[in-house]
């Protein structure tokens, strides 16, 4: 893998940021409620722009890893502080950036212990940023779980129904996960007997034996499996969820459950490229399930929020599907999807949040006729719906498309099992549409105001991203290819060839 | 000159001495006693630190001064100091009783570090006795003296159950090799380590240690010796007396080989139930001290497999686990004695809303916690990272994916404490603990330590393993 240094260090700037708002939000009283959220709103809004200059300026024609940091760390161990970015992190920094700033100002109405709420939040995405961007085993581990434990008291403090059963179930859970994936990381570094936590050194092909991949693959599968929902992990999810107060429920649908199959790409695959070939089929099977039961499930819920949960369930089996295709189409169908569906759920938690804040409730048959009541509200609802359905012309589209046609290919019953389970999928979500904006209108929420033009910027953003990749999905695309193509053995220029 | 190696046991020693001479005084200062035991403690630290890079063998060979024993006086100093720290409020001690709590912790802190540098079956023996003598009656201090007595006479048992068997493990092993020093033992040893005698030596002989670890099985003692205790006191058992555990284990295991042998699979089993059991004890804990035990327990299996791994690495890591644990434990002990102003038990339930009543001090409880849990950026994930890379390296990947998910296990009742600590509003008002403008700076400056040595630990790896370079 080729790797080019950075001169000024962006990826590095991006995780001062968020250290630099956790370290002010600390130092302002809490009387000052108004002022952290403000510094919140610069600090994260800053990583996006820096997450955006990163992604334009990377350099697609030569490829490989760019702004590349790299510092010597824990010498004994081999342990380096090393960072860099290619196609396949890009998008997940893109995400995250974007996923956070619209995060934060979806909970700007917050009035509950505000300064432990932005810096716990600030330290969460910390994290997710450190390890999207990580190229060495111990800090990829290390920002896993400084993303993951944030999160218990996040959920507990200022979450909503079982809030403190659903952060214990998903903290206990997740962490199970990071129970396999340090036993694996431990074990490739010590069976490739090279004392080092560098992950490109340890991609070098022929590093470890067949039976070390199988085995090694399999623990970081199940490791990172959990926190991408894969069934039959994915109880803690909807739970969660549901539990998680709105700016935490978008950051962990939209962004930490990525971690889990982003974890699975980056760890598994680069590291065990004949693990992965071995356990595809069992991978391809877990994401059909998955999709089917995540859709099926959904059919039955009242709950706004377990609608998007178990809907996450599905689409993660996309994810999963795309992964376990072993090709490009599904590699690069795989990663879109997680960028699109990252984008989509935030903008449904966002909306559902504004709609729980202003009816106190979620359930279903309490809702009806809010594209009267509150059509701005509605409207956002809506095209996340639609962007679940995967319709065409929104983000979702193309990246479900890319995943069905690889999948179709290569497991022919899994993919049309999958694909027909998105014709349920869709059932649901008309059918919830139609239940909570049509229909009679709810007399007790009449007098309710919309959302503001104010309240309504963290929506509008999720919408343009939407449509913009929905579009445009080249800009997307044209960016993973350069990272899958040269993980399937081909060299970067063989890119062009494959999408002429 | 050889006098000067022995510098820190001298001044531990002038110290005890001078606390038996306060004791006879008629006059009761327990102000007095406190500052006069901080500014002894942290010279004792100083001291230590001025000896560490002293070297030389003692008293006819039996008693080696190098880096390893010299750094573990610098942690025991330390946790002296910082115990002595917290005695501000010494109210779980009859206050006529005071300078004797401080004399003893002294004598018990010397004879701990006589521990350390011993390289001789009876030297150690020695060192071991004495260190315990005191602890048996520092238990026995405690105000309410049916609950005192009661632990000490516990601890007292077990400890001599658990001597006795260090005995007849000594003995043996002086019947089957003839040899009493550990520099010759550690010549034959691993030649003979597969003979049964040998082996049932070996084992009985660290049931000493295990004893002073907490280890299964002789951990019965710890959770009513935590309760039973004055807090300080407890503190003391769970930081000062692990490391010096720690430090003998690793000495004596040292000394049988690095081969591939039962023993390996014996300790490896002792680790395992004993983690398993304190977990899973833990869970259901009500008391804050009775659970701090049980997870002593655990953590004692934990440190187990970096000393079973007998490789540099393994050394490495248990010497920084002791670091770890020296600060995680106290740190929560450090919340007890401020939540107990009164010298009680606190429950699990007297943490209710400490967020508000004490912000700092709740968020020194939950850094310790999670350390503890072993999750990162802190000490404690860092010590796990060494100790279970050591064993990999060794290729025990089933003993670390139990261990791991011990750790999760654990990690339920450490929630419970955070849980505990932010989110249960007091059912009556209780008082904020009050922190002195010191004790808020020894506050921060442990948050700080646990996060930045979790975070950048290269510095004290490079020091653990400089100082196991002259075990193996």
């Amino acid at each position: 893998m080729a790797l080019f240094y950075a001169e000024f260090p962006f990826l590095t700037a991006i995780l001062l940021c968020c250290g630099a708002g956790l370290l002010t939000i600390m130092l302002i009283p809490s009387n000052h409620p108004q002022l952290i959220k403000w510094v919140s709103a610069v600090g994260s809004g800053l990583t996006l722009v820096l997450s955006v200059y990163v992604f334009i300026a990377y350099d697609q024609g030569l490829g490989g890893l760019q702004f590349v940091e790299r510092y010597p760390w824990i010498e004994s161990l081999g342990i380096q502080y090393f960072n860099g970015v290619d196609g396949f992190s890009l998008p997940m920094l893109l995400l995250t950036g974007i996923v956070f700033f619209t995060g934060v100002l979806s909970m700007w109405q917050l009035e509950l212990r505000v300064k432990e709420y932005f810096a716990l939040y600030f330290l969460l995405v910390a994290g997710v940023f450190g390890l999207f961007m990580g190229l060495d085993l111990f800090f990829i581990f290390v920002w896993y779980d400084v993303s993951l434990f944030p999160m218990y008291l996040l959920i507990a403090v200022w979450g909503s129904t079982r809030k403190e059963y659903g952060a214990m179930k998903l903290t206990l859970y997740l962490l199970a996960g990071s129970a396999l994936i340090l036993p694996a990381i431990l074990y490739l570094v010590a069976v490739s007997g090279l004392n080092t936590f560098d992950l490109v050194t340890l991609t070098r092909p022929g590093l470890f034996t067949p039976f070390q991949q199988k085995l090694a693959f399999l623990l970081l599968y199940l490791g990172f499996g959990i926190l991408a929902g894969v069934w039959p992990f994915h109880t803690w999810s909807p739970v969660g969820h549901v539990a998680a107060p709105t700016g935490v429920s978008m950051v962990h649908a939209g962004v930490l459950m990525k971690i889990g199959s982003f974890g699975v790409l980056r760890l598994g695959i680069f590291l065990c490229p004949e693990g992965w070939r071995y356990w595809a089929p069992l991978m391809a099977t877990l994401a059909v399930i998955g999709i089917v039961y995540g859709a099926l499930a959904g059919l039955r819920q009242t709950d706004l929020k377990y609608v998007v949960g178990y809907s996450s369930v599905s689409h993660m089996g996309i994810v999963g599907l795309g992964l376990a295709t072993v090709s490009v189409d599904g590699l690069n169908g795989a990663v879109f999807q997680m960028f699109a569906h990252g984008v989509m759920t935030a903008l449904f938690f966002s909306s559902i949040g504004y709609i729980y804040e202003r009816t106190h409730t979620k359930m279903i048959p309490e809702l009806g006729g809010l594209s009267r009541i509150m059509p701005r509200a509605a409207t956002f609802f809506i095209i996340a719906a639609l962007t679940s359905i995967g319709v065409p012309c929104l983000a979702s589209f193309w990246a479900e498309l890319m995943v069905f046609i690889a999948a179709i290919r290569v497991f022919p019953v899994h993919g049309v099992l999958a694909v027909s389970a998105l014709v349920i999928s869709a059932l649901f979500m008309l059918r919830v549409i139609q239940k909570t904006c049509y229909g009679p209108r709810n007399a007790t929420m009449a007098h309710l105001p919309d959302v503001s033009f104010s309240m309504s910027l963290p929506r509008v953003i999720l919408v343009m991203v939407i449509v913009l990749f929905g579009f445009f999905p080249g800009l997307m695309v044209d960016m993973i290819q350069t990272a899958s193509v040269p993980l399937l053995g081909g060299s970067a220029h063989d890119v062009a060839a494959v999408y002429p | 000159m050889m006098w000067q190696q022995f510098t820190p046991e001298l001044y531990h020693f002038a110290a005890a001495l001078l606390f038996t001479a306060l004791s006879m005084t008629r006059r009761v200062d327990n102000r007095r006693d406190y500052w006069v035991a901080l500014s002894l403690a942290g010279g004792g630290l100083i001291v230590c630190l001025a000896a560490v890079r002293a070297e030389g063998l003692l008293f006819l060979n039996t008693y080696k001064v190098d880096l390893f024993a010299q750094l573990f006086k610098v942690l025991l100093s330390m946790g002296l100091f910082l115990v002595v720290a917290l005695c501000s409020e010494l109210n779980g001690v009859a206050r006529r009783w005071h300078s004797e709590f401080y004399l003893l912790l002294f004598t018990c802190t010397l004879a701990m570090m006589l521990l350390v540098s011993s390289v001789h079956l009876i030297s150690i023996y020695v060192s071991l006795e004495l260190s315990s003598y005191s602890l048996y009656v520092l238990v026995a201090l405690r105000r309410d003296a049916a609950m005192g007595t009661q632990a000490a006479l516990r601890y007292f048992l077990i400890g001599i159950f658990s001597s006795a068997i260090m005995l007849f493990g000594l003995a043996l092993l002086y019947a089957a090799t003839g040899l009493t020093y550990l520099s010759d033992l550690v010549q034959v040893l691993p030649g003979v380590i597969d003979q049964p005698l040998v082996l049932v030596a070996v084992v009985l002989t660290l049931g000493g240690f295990f004893f002073k670890l907490a280890l299964f099985p002789f951990h019965f003692w710890a959770p009513d010796v935590y309760v039973g205790a004055p807090n300080q006191l407890a503190a003391f058992i769970a930081t000062a007396s692990k490391v010096a555990a720690v430090a003998v284990l690793l000495r004596v295991v040292a000394a049988t080989g690095g081969q591939e042998t039962l023993l390996v699979d014996s300790l490896a089993a002792l680790a395992i139930i004993s983690m398993t059991v304190g977990n899973l004890a833990a869970l259901v804990q009500k008391d804050f001290k009775r659970l701090l035990a049980y997870s002593s327990i655990a953590q004692a299996g934990y440190v187990l497999i970096g000393i079973l791994c007998m490789s540099p690495e393994g050394a490495d890591a248990a010497i920084f686990y002791a670091l770890a644990l020296l600060l995680m434990k106290f740190t929560c002990f450090l919340a007890v004695v401020k939540i107990a102003a009164d010298g009680g038990n606190p429950s699990l339930d007297a943490l209710a809303g400490l967020h508000r009543r004490s912000p700092l001090l709740a968020l020194a409880l939950m850094m310790a916690v999670f350390a503890l849990a072993g999750i990162p950026p802190t000490i404690g994930f860092t010590a796990k990272l060494l100790v279970f890379s050591a064993a990999m390296h060794k290729g025990y990947l089933v003993l670390v994916l139990i261990a791991m998910f011990n750790v999760v296990i654990s990690l339920y009742y450490y929630l419970l404490i955070v849980k505990a600590a932010y989110l249960t509003e007091p059912a009556v008002e209780t008082p904020a603990p009050v922190l002195s403008l010191s004790a808020r700076a020894l506050t921060t400056a442990l948050i700080i330590a646990i996060v930045v040595v979790g975070f950048y630990p290269n510095p004290l790896i490079v020091m653990a393993r400089q100082a196991s370079s002259s075990l193996f």
